[in-house]
């Protein structure tokens, strides 16, 4: 999933003071399971809103709603007549979504209540942590299903580097070093022989290095 | 609340002490009732259902009880126990009886005036018909004024009540034996169109063993009570034998003690596991001091000068089940012995007096008793004539009889209306419902609040009822161990994520995910405690009991309602703290500005709910917990600080100020702490009054 | 020859090497590096000017090397992969060439959140052994990473880093033998303390025989007082420094003195050892004790080829 995390409610009411009626979207996929950008805390979020603006006698109502995901057109549409009645929309979706209403409403102004950080795993509840870059060109068949690009810290492709202390990585006790890891998990499947190949230097492209990335399925293009 | 059934597939139609009770009374609804303090409501639930309350609570034989949930973490809810509580505990108004419909210009006769007798002249009154009691005995009530011993149900309550029931323009006739001055065939001529036979089983069964009629000293069981009732207390022997193990049986025994005999010894034929009395009444007997002899069946009742001087007993063993499912007895060839008694009270059970009504009433040769051809609308052979009660089943219980009563009342109003559709409600389901393992380890145990009972050595002096009614904490602190069956978590799978949040923050773990991320929340094991339902971030999962929605309501019109001019401060107090009604009139009176919303446990009380009282106008708010030892889930007690702490932050960010949001512990007993109390509104009033209000 | 630099020379005819660090100053003073160069000129092989050491921005290694050159001192280019992504490393590489730069350390480099400049993106583009292979390739094959080839030589003789203290202690061997299988000519490691663990790693070396297929120059680090031995102790990730050490530093009355005695120590205790050619030493901010140890580990003088 993609992780998001709600700004700090500071900003928000910076980001959305003098912005008249306003609508606080949630979106009911990653940001909801993320806890911090679903229909409640959606709710959450325009009460205190509204009570921020009550105290400083500010005008513009507040309300709050939720669609399946930001991220799909079919869902943005269904929220067009909507939208059309507030002045400014604050989507507590992933980047992805908040440009997605921005698009579809370039008249409103449309502000991000979460900030996205990563795709990643959820360890426990509250708990997520990064496991993917995004790099478009999966290794993890090498590396015993452990992934050097999104868990190590210089993203060597031929670690570990000389600061892995205890299988922690040099910049923190509380991270651990992936390369440590990528060493037990090939001991373990009797495969440790594979790193004494040099890996070779990676394309950067697919990993958006090479600019703005999309991809399309010929085979599913309408 | 409505009494609903659920669209769930695999949720029972009713919870278990629904579906338990003849009359399919919803004891969950008074329960929560009693729990949030509204005693009149909790009166007037159970009222509109059955018109004996204060009966029932005193002698009902409580098969909700037998089936209760609680039962299997614990011991069962003592719902009798509460009923007797809604009708004499702290009730601020009297009961406002329904109306009657508009008269129908029917008239029914109802024969006998027991609770059979009284519940369908109740119910075809409030239908608009003209409704004549007749009575044989010089005073109404059948049973329970003539039977049943007044330390078990005081005259007064039961005239009481049938007082109530009167009240609604029912005609009574009392010494009048119809089938004797006045025939069947009579009442119909007069311009009966119905007649309801509720006779009731007043007739003892004989003994059938030599000197059960030639000695003196031998009595029969019904007569000996009636003749307590009536006033006039019967001589009794210095020992007493009582053959039968009914309730008939112990409340001629315990009678017979506080009558003045020495010892006191019951003869049963069958095993203890066997004998039909109330639990209860056989241990409080035990108490008292009654011997029980089982597995004893009399053969001779032994005389001097015409006197009983001892019962010749024989022991029995029990052998195969009969045609009525229960094993027989089998003397013991060999084990005669004498019970050294000089009296004995014949208890084995009582028939109808059905004989006088004609022949074209079919009778049964079980005991005489009358026959009701269809189960459903309880008709007899005679086309008008509807029978139910002891009457029709033999000896058996009230709630039985109330349940006949009103089953005959809507047959009966069908039948003179010439129509059949039927809107009453069908019967529960009565499918056991179990607790799956993991649930009960984890579910916390609260003992059962017991009522008062006169201490053994007082009792005996006489007829002075033994039970009294629980105090209002121990009613509330009762009332708050109901599991809440089947008004838990439902899960609307389309609006649901498969997030599995709930499955990570249930304290009874219930939720489960299928591979396929569909989230089951298993109805029997819910106890609706509403955590799941405030942490879904979609907002995809209902709690039935005290919805989130149902607190803004409440939240919104307690502060809406008060005039109070200075800063409003708005207190959450958990019910589950031991406070009485007063607690919260005193709450009311002695601070003005505190408005109180109780709810089923804090965990119900999220941020929203917090900021929203803000926006309503609050200066400032409280949580207000239950002391450790009350909270059924105290593990979520971090997670409820942790939400305040979030709260008290985000109303600082929104320029309120700092301090304007605290959680508050309640006192083991009461509602507040004072000295708390008045520096939270010290405090609140340093700050600042609300910058929202208008 | 591959390269024909100095320290080249002095490996490949077997003789003992020294080698030190040069810290470049955080500013645009030549006279900084020109004044350590006059320094070590005659007590080391080659020096070392490092390249934004712990991610704190100074004057770039490449600069300081050619102020090195032009006093006669021969350098080693030391290059983290941290700060330039491949076109800029293949870039400077052909620079130092063209100026005569021949020993290059290729190295990953501390992880900027360590540094001045805490919230840089770290471009990590090729990792330090994709590094040493890229520089082999261009000196051998004469092509960039691409394939594509140059005109001209570079003459380069490869270096890499080696931490036998850092774990998983059992890989650092095979670690090692990547490096070399890339193309390193010489390592030089983290500095050494404890000479036990040292030596094993050396054992494990041996025995993959990669002692006979790189130089390994052994690193240390003088210490100066006992707020620096315990820092380096609790603070360094990938050194270990063992108890009695910081101990020893803790109650002597002259600190500086107890440094340079343990660090002559070392160098004996190490000499011993099978496979060592040499030794690195990293004064850091005390450049000047190093002729000093030089000479009281009677390596001096260094010799001419």
């Amino acid at each position: 999933m993609i992780t998001v995390e709600q700004k700090e409610l500071e900003k928000i009411l910076e980001m959305t003071k003098g912005r008249g009626r306003l609508l606080v979207l949630g979106c009911e996929t990653c940001a909801a399971m993320s806890l911090a950008g679903g229909k409640k805390q959606a709710e959450e979020l325009a009460v205190a809103i509204r009570v921020g603006r009550k105290q400083s006698k500010e005008e513009g109502e507040v309300v709050a709603d939720a669609i399946a995901r930001q991220c799909e057109p079919e869902f943005v549409a269904l929220i067009e007549k909507e939208v059309a009645s507030f002045d400014t929309v604050l989507s507590l979706a992933c980047g992805a979504g908040v440009q997605l209403i921005a698009e579809r409403f370039p008249d409103k102004v449309v502000i991000p209540g979460c900030n996205t950080s990563f795709l990643g795993v959820t360890e426990k509840l509250g708990v997520w942590s990064e496991r993917c870059a995004g790099c478009g060109n999966c290794i993890l068949d090498k590396t015993g299903g452990l992934c050097p690009i999104a868990r190590c810290a210089k993203q060597l492709f031929n670690g570990p580097c000389g600061g892995s202390t205890n299988g922690k990585c040099e910049i923190s006790k509380d991270v651990d070093c992936v390369w440590q890891l990528i060493i037990d998990r090939l001991t373990r499947l009797d495969r440790l022989e594979a790193l004494e190949e040099i890996f070779p230097v990676k394309d950067w492209s697919p990993a958006g290095h090479g600019g703005p990335r999309r991809v399309v399925r010929e085979d599913l293009e309408p | 609340m409505n009494a609903e059934r659920t669209s769930h597939p695999e949720e029972p139609a009713y919870p278990p002490c629904k579906s338990a009770c003849p009359i399919l009374t919803d004891a969950r609804e008074y329960i929560q009732l009693i729990a949030e303090r509204k005693y009149d409501e909790a009166y007037a639930a159970i009222r509109r259902q059955n018109p004996l309350p204060g009966v029932c609570g005193r002698i009902c034989t409580h098969p909700c009880e037998a089936v209760c949930k609680r039962g299997q973490v614990g011991e069962p809810i003592a719902i009798a126990a509460l009923k007797r509580f809604s009708c004499d505990g702290p009730r601020r108004q009297p009961y406002q009886a329904i109306l009657p419909e508009a008269p129908t210009g029917h008239a029914v006769a109802v024969i006998g005036s027991g609770p059979a007798g009284l519940s369908a002249a109740h119910d075809l009154a409030l239908l608009g018909h003209h409704v004549t009691i007749f009575e044989t005995l010089p005073v109404l009530g059948g049973m329970l004024r003539v039977g049943v011993p007044e330390y078990r149900l005081p005259k007064d309550v039961v005239e009481q009540e049938i007082q109530t029931i009167l009240d609604l323009g029912i005609e009574v006739k009392t010494g009048v034996r119809i089938g004797e001055e006045i025939t069947l065939a009579d009442l119909f001529e007069k311009g009966y169109g119905a007649v309801f036979l509720a006779v009731g089983a007043h007739k003892d069964r004989k003994l059938g063993i030599p000197g059960e009629e030639a000695l003196e000293g031998v009595v029969a069981a019904v007569s000996f009570l009636r003749g307590i009732s009536e006033g006039k207390a019967p001589e009794v022997g210095r020992r007493v034998a009582v053959i039968g193990g009914g309730n008939t049986a112990v409340d001629s025994a315990r009678s017979a003690l506080r009558l003045g005999s020495e010892a006191v010894t019951m003869v049963y034929r069958r095993s203890k596991e066997e004998m039909p009395a109330a639990r209860e009444e056989i241990e409080e007997a035990i108490e008292e001091g009654i011997e029980i002899a089982y597995l004893t069946s009399p053969v001779e009742i032994l005389g001097t000068h015409g006197r009983v001087s001892g019962l010749k007993c024989i022991e029995t063993a029990l052998g195969d089940a009969d045609a009525g499912g229960r094993r027989s007895p089998k003397p013991v060839p060999g084990s005669e012995f004498v019970l050294d008694v000089n009296m004995v009270i014949a208890a084995i059970g009582q028939a109808p007096e059905s004989s006088c009504f004609g022949d074209d009433l079919e009778v049964s040769a079980q005991g005489n008793r009358i026959v009701a051809k269809d189960p459903e609308t309880l008709a007899t052979s005679i086309p008008g004539v509807f029978a139910g009660g002891d009457a029709v089943t033999g000896p058996a219980t009230a709630i039985k009889a109330i349940a006949a009563g009103q089953r005959a009342a809507r047959a009966i109003d069908l039948y003179l209306k010439r129509t059949s559709e039927d809107a009453s409600e069908s019967a529960g389901d009565v499918r056991p419902q179990e607790i799956s393992g993991p649930v009960m380890e984890k579910t916390r145990r609260f003992a059962r609040s017991r009522p008062p009972r006169v201490p053994v050595r007082d009792r005996l002096r006489d007829f002075g009822e033994v039970v009294s009614v629980l105090s209002e904490d121990l009613a509330t602190q009762e009332a708050l161990r109901c599991l809440h069956c089947h008004l838990g978590a439902r899960v609307d799978q389309e609006a649901c994520v498969s997030c599995l949040t709930c499955v990570r923050i249930c304290p009874l773990q219930i939720p489960k995910a299928n591979k396929m991320g569909e989230i089951t929340i298993d109805p029997v094991d819910c106890q609706a405690c509403g955590m799941c339902a405030m942490e879904c971030p979609v907002r995809a999962i209902d709690i039935r009991l005290h919805s989130g929605v149902e607190i803004l309501a409440q939240l919104e019109e307690a502060i809406g309602q008060s005039r109070f001019a200075g800063p409003l401060i708005v207190g959450f107090f958990d019910l589950h703290g031991t406070f009485g009604v007063e607690d919260l009139e005193n709450l009311r009176e002695n601070y003005p500005g505190i408005v109180p919303v109780t709810v089923f446990g804090l965990r119900r009380i999220d941020t929203t709910h917090m900021l929203r009282a803000f926006e309503f106008g609050a200066a400032g708010v409280f949580l207000a917990a239950c002391p450790d030892d009350r909270d059924p889930f105290p593990e979520t007690r971090d997670r409820i600080k942790r939400r305040v702490a979030h709260t008290a932050v985000l109303t600082e960010l929104l320029g309120l100020g700092k301090g304007r949001v605290e959680i508050l512990e309640m006192p083991d007993k009461g509602l507040i702490d004072e000295k708390a109390i008045d520096e939270l509104i010290q405090k609140i009033k340093e700050i600042g009054p609300s910058p929202l209000r208008v | 020859m591959k390269s024909g630099s100095n320290l080249e020379k002095i490996l490949e005819s077997g003789q003992f090497a020294v080698t030190a660090e040069c810290g470049p100053p955080k500013g645009t003073s030549a006279m900084v590096v020109q004044r350590k160069g006059e320094l070590l000129k005659f007590c080391c092989d080659a020096l070392n000017v490092t390249d934004n050491q712990t991610a704190i921005v100074r004057m770039s290694s490449f600069s300081g090397c050619v102020l090195l050159k032009a006093l006669g001192v021969e350098p080693v280019l030391q290059m983290v992969v941290r700060d330039r992504n491949r076109l800029a490393l293949q870039g400077d590489l052909l620079g130092a060439a063209a100026l005569g730069i021949h020993n290059v350390l290729c190295l990953s480099g501390d992880h900027q959140r360590f540094g001045n400049h805490p919230t840089a993106k770290g471009v990590y583009d090729i990792d330090s052994i994709q590094f040493i292979r890229t520089v082999k390739d261009m000196r051998d094959e004469h092509k960039f990473i691409n394939g594509e080839a140059f005109s001209g030589d570079a003459p380069f003789y490869i270096g890499a880093a080696a931490n036998p203290f850092a774990d998983p202690f059992e890989f650092r061997v095979t670690r090692l033998a990547k490096k070399v299988k890339a193309g390193a000519d010489f390592i030089q490691t983290q500095g050494i303390f404890d000479v036990a663990k040292f030596a094993e790693w050396m054992k494990g070396v041996r025995d993959r025989g990669l002692h006979e297929k790189t130089h390994i120059l052994a690193g240390l680090i003088p210490i100066k007082s006992v707020g620096m031995a315990r820092y380096m102790a609790n603070n360094v990730s990938g050194l270990s420094v063992p108890k009695q050490i910081v101990d020893r530093m803790a109650d002597t009355k002259d600190p500086k003195e107890e440094g340079v005695k343990i660090c002559l120590e070392t160098i004996e205790e190490i000499m011993d050892i099978e496979g060592v050619h040499g030794i690195h030493i990293m004064a850091v901010a005390w450049e000047d004790i190093v002729p000093r140890i030089v000479e009281e580990a009677g390596l001096m003088p260094r010799p001419v080829v």
